[in-house]
């Protein structure tokens, strides 16, 4: 049974991300529009069809993926490191929520908006190209798992993080590349075989594919791979987050 | 009666080595006004924070009304009102949506957490400021905050971490008449200070902690009578053998015209005093009665003052 102090917590993550939505939700989109119109319709016509879907349209799973990724992440390491950092993380120590109830708190919020954004790109898609959904149950699925997943890389990144900086290093060097070499803007197929198999070790790269089959009914790898790929990453992160929280590494002295 | 706190050989090594306490044994009663009284750095902050779950044990045992604060925290922690010394909120959100965030917390229904943080807002003053951001508070108003936020899920025991650190004199007495009510009312109020008046007025029981230990344990007039400062100065002129041989059995010392008797309630002893030294023929110009402190008390403990 869900506690009201769980409850509230999880309510006070959703919160502040909705208030914030100039900063949480807007920027995405219009990222997603100029994605949309630059590569799409600039680069789109010389590229021609992949798959039998425009270039337009193939790029949209990726970037909702992306979006998802990226805001997932954002939101619980900052979340929790604002906490920590401005030092009222405290207010939430001291309550009888145990160290897993609030590890769970912070990655529900950044799935939460994660999803949502994720959504968002995909209306965006709907609305300025001709993509029909193919698999809507499993897209909501795709989104949720790998938003939840990245929530949880989230918390982990804000449990060691010091500094602000230390949350965007991760982004720049780590989850930016992952993702652009994720397959967002090409097929696996267009590229010579020594990357393509190095594609192969990239976990965003059956996350990026499992919601393109979801969208589009098209992918370079198995749906069931990619979608165990994104379960088993949801489960090892939330697993170390919950485990290093509920230890209270960083967190308390 | 289960004690309100019951603190068993209690050690704090934090990383790097520095050992906040060594061994502390400690009981507070339920419903007692409860004074830990130490220098900055004793230990009395870390005493707090392991007793809310902010810091971890390295060895001992602290209950809460009888809940293990490590095995049973969700017990523990339900029946502890923090304000810490230190004055951080969630900056996210206003007065009013922080009250019911910290009731939501601790399970209280919504019903009864509005009821409480509408109540707790107008007692403290805060009432019109409830939909502003805590960043817009002064620093009065942001301790006033602090301390109705920690009471908004009616807890058992109250500890106050410095609350009157900083506030000027108007507020501080808000506080300590508001402190003083919640204990009528049967809480257990445990108060950090280094403001040495505020303990010796508010606390029924005080503990000393200085460098991780507790040095001196009772009610301020016990650890006062202990140290036996208590006495008199008298100004007296014309002293003579004869008047010194009048105060026999006292304990005095008389130097450049004053003297100084160490004497346990001195207002009562005062007249005989008086007529003893009058009945010379000596003239007595001013008495001045003195009472240790607890500021006497730690001095006399430790060799320096509690401010050094």
């Amino acid at each position: 049974m869900i506690s009201t102090g769980f409850y509230t917590f999880v309510t006070r993550e959703l919160k502040r991300f909705l208030s914030l939505y100039n900063q949480t939700l807007v920027p995405g989109l219009l990222t997603t529009v100029l994605y949309i119109v630059v590569f799409g319709k600039s680069l789109g016509s010389r590229i021609g069809d992949i798959k039998g879907h425009s270039y337009m349209e193939f790029i949209i799973p990726g970037l909702a993926m992306m979006n998802a990724i990226t805001n997932a992440y954002s939101n619980s390491a900052s979340s929790l490191f604002q906490a920590k950092i401005m030092q009222f993380l405290d207010d939430i120590l001291i309550t009888p929520l145990s160290g897993l109830e609030i590890s769970l708190g912070y990655i529900i919020g950044g799935a939460a908006r994660g999803f949502i954004n994720g959504i968002l790109v995909l209306v965006m898609g709907l609305l300025l190209t001709d993509i029909s959904l193919s698999h809507p149950f499993l897209i909501v699925v795709e989104l949720l798992v790998v938003s939840w997943a990245f929530g949880a890389v989230g918390l982990l990144v804000g449990i060691f993080a010091k500094t602000f900086d230390n949350i965007q290093l991760l982004v720049n060097f780590f989850l930016t590349p992952l993702v652009f070499l994720g397959g967002i803007f090409y097929s696996i197929d267009m590229l010579p075989p020594l990357w393509r198999n190095i594609s192969l070790f990239n976990p965003l790269y059956y996350m990026i594919n499992g919601l393109r089959y979801a969208v589009l009914d098209i992918a370079d790898t198995s749906p069931v791979v990619s979608f165990l790929v994104s379960v088993a990453a949801a489960v090892i992160f939330t697993l170390a987050g919950a485990i290093l929280f509920s230890r209270g590494y960083r967190i308390k002295e | 009666m289960t004690p309100a706190v019951e603190i068993k050989g209690l050690y704090k090594r934090y990383a790097g080595g520095v050992e906040a306490l060594k061994g502390i044994d400690l009981v507070v009663g339920q419903g007692e006004f409860f004074g830990l009284l130490g220098p900055n750095g004793a230990g009395k902050t870390t005493t707090i924070g392991v007793t809310t779950g902010l810091v971890r044990i390295t060895e001992g045992s602290v209950r809460v009304m009888g809940y293990d604060v490590v095995s049973q925290f969700r017990q523990a922690r339900q029946l502890i009102g923090l304000a810490a010394q230190e004055l951080n909120f969630d900056w996210f959100f206003s007065l009013w949506d922080l009250m019911i965030l910290q009731a939501g917390y601790y399970g209280v229904p919504a019903k009864i957490a509005r009821k409480n943080a509408e109540r707790l807002l107008e007692e403290f003053g805060l009432s019109a400021k409830r939909d502003v951001k805590v960043r817009a508070l002064s620093g009065g108003m942001k301790r006033r905050f602090q301390i109705a936020r920690s009471l908004v899920h009616e807890p058992q025991l109250v500890i106050m971490d410095e609350p009157t650190a900083g506030v000027d004199v108007e507020l501080r007495h808000m506080l300590w008449d508001y402190l003083r009510r919640l204990n009528k009312e049967g809480r257990t109020i445990i108060l950090t200070t280094h403001y040495i008046e505020e303990a010796e007025l508010l606390c029924e029981r005080v503990a000393i902690i200085d460098n991780g230990r507790i040095i001196a344990d009772g009610s301020p007039a016990q650890l006062m009578a202990g140290i036996k400062r208590d006495g008199l100065s008298i100004t007296v002129e014309g002293w003579s053998d004869q008047a010194a041989a009048g105060l026999d059995g006292y304990d005095y010392t008389f130097k450049d015209g004053r003297l100084q008797i160490k004497v346990v309630q001195p207002e009562r002893r005062l007249a005989d005093i008086v007529t003893r030294i009058a009945g010379t023929g000596a003239v007595v110009h001013d008495v001045t009665i003195d009472h240790a402190s607890l500021e006497d008390v730690f001095i006399e403990l430790t060799g320096r003052r509690m401010d050094d």
